[in-house]
């Protein structure tokens, strides 16, 4: 990923997240219009370190072309290479902002902001659950729990695991019932600990009324 | 006459709970400065072929990484098209 100099200048590796090397020039062309990249992808809400990855992509791209033109007499060199790889970086970064629209609107239900507040109680609860599951889960059923959230089917989890998607699904909801139950167990016990009787502030002549108005309703 | 013991509606919704650990995975840790991400062609194999051993660390990294879990669920999304 990236390193800061002494000068707080934006940089880049040589090479790129999937191993391939940046032509010097390539890499001196992103390092110019890193600032620049930065300022696009933040008013997407794009992350810092995937403008640096990506960044680094784009150049190792370049620099392929860089080659591919310097071995074909015809092919015409780049004239504007920091331009040339700002392009590409601008498509790439769009082309990432379609896709997280697009797994957004997908099928699989979300919360939007406004329902998230709804029930803040049942919120807490399924947040509760869920780091209790996150915790918990083995490596099977947190893959299969992954692959159920990308929307696979219970025979395509089934078939990777070795095993039916009827074991699969049984597994999976096996085990998120063995959390809700530990939970509702705690949940209980510390409702037990923190219960009070209802009267016992009460001075006892109130007391007495208080117990007569329960009993005669 | 004993009284017969009534089962309780259970309000657990599957969607719902999909729905909010699909929002809460992808939301509530953004690891801004990716520490401890593995590289994508670790989150590619794994996606394609889990195995525990290899891949004990990735699956409990996917568990508070926001960007990591984001792009796990875009690679399997890409698979489950792609079959």
């Amino acid at each position: 990923m990236t390193t800061d100099d002494s000068t707080n200048s934006l940089r880049l590796n040589s090479v790129d997240r999937h191993g391939r090397h940046i032509d010097p020039a390539a890499l001196a062309a992103a390092e110019a219009v890193f600032q620049r990249a930065l300022e696009l992808a933040i008013n997407l809400g794009i992350d810092y370190a995937v403008v640096a990855n990506m960044l680094e992509e784009v150049a190792a791209e370049a620099s392929l072309q860089l080659t591919w033109r310097a071995g074909v007499c015809e092919a015409e060199p780049i004239r504007n290479l920091p331009g040339y790889v700002f392009r590409a970086f601008e498509r790439d970064i769009n082309r990432l902002k379609r896709k997280e629209i697009a797994l957004l609107d997908d099928d699989t239900p979300r919360y939007t902001l406004a329902q998230r507040w709804v029930d803040p109680s049942r919120q807490l609860e399924m947040k509760v659950l869920s780091d209790e599951c996150l915790a918990r889960f083995d490596f099977e059923v947190g893959d299969i729990c992954s692959r159920w959230m990308a929307g696979y089917s219970w025979d395509e989890i089934g078939k990777i695991h070795g095993i039916s998607g009827h074991a699969a699904e049984l597994r999976f909801w096996n085990a998120v019932r063995r959390m809700r139950k530990q939970l509702a167990k705690r949940k209980k016990s510390l409702l037990r600990t923190t219960r009070t009787d209802p009267n016992e502030e009460l001075k006892p002549a109130m007391r007495t009324d208080a117990q007569k108005e329960e009993t005669s309703a | 006459m004993p009284r017969k013991k009534r089962r309780q509606p259970d309000d657990f919704n599957e969607e719902e709970f999909r729905g909010f650990l699909n929002t809460y995975l992808s939301e509530a840790f953004p690891n801004r400065q990716r520490i401890g991400c593995p590289p994508d062609s670790d989150l590619q194999r794994m996606a394609e072929c889990p195995v525990e051993a290899r891949d004990a660390e990735i699956s409990e990294h996917l568990t508070y990484c926001s960007p990591c879990f984001r792009r796990y669920m875009e690679i399997l999304a890409g698979l489950k098209r792609k079959a």
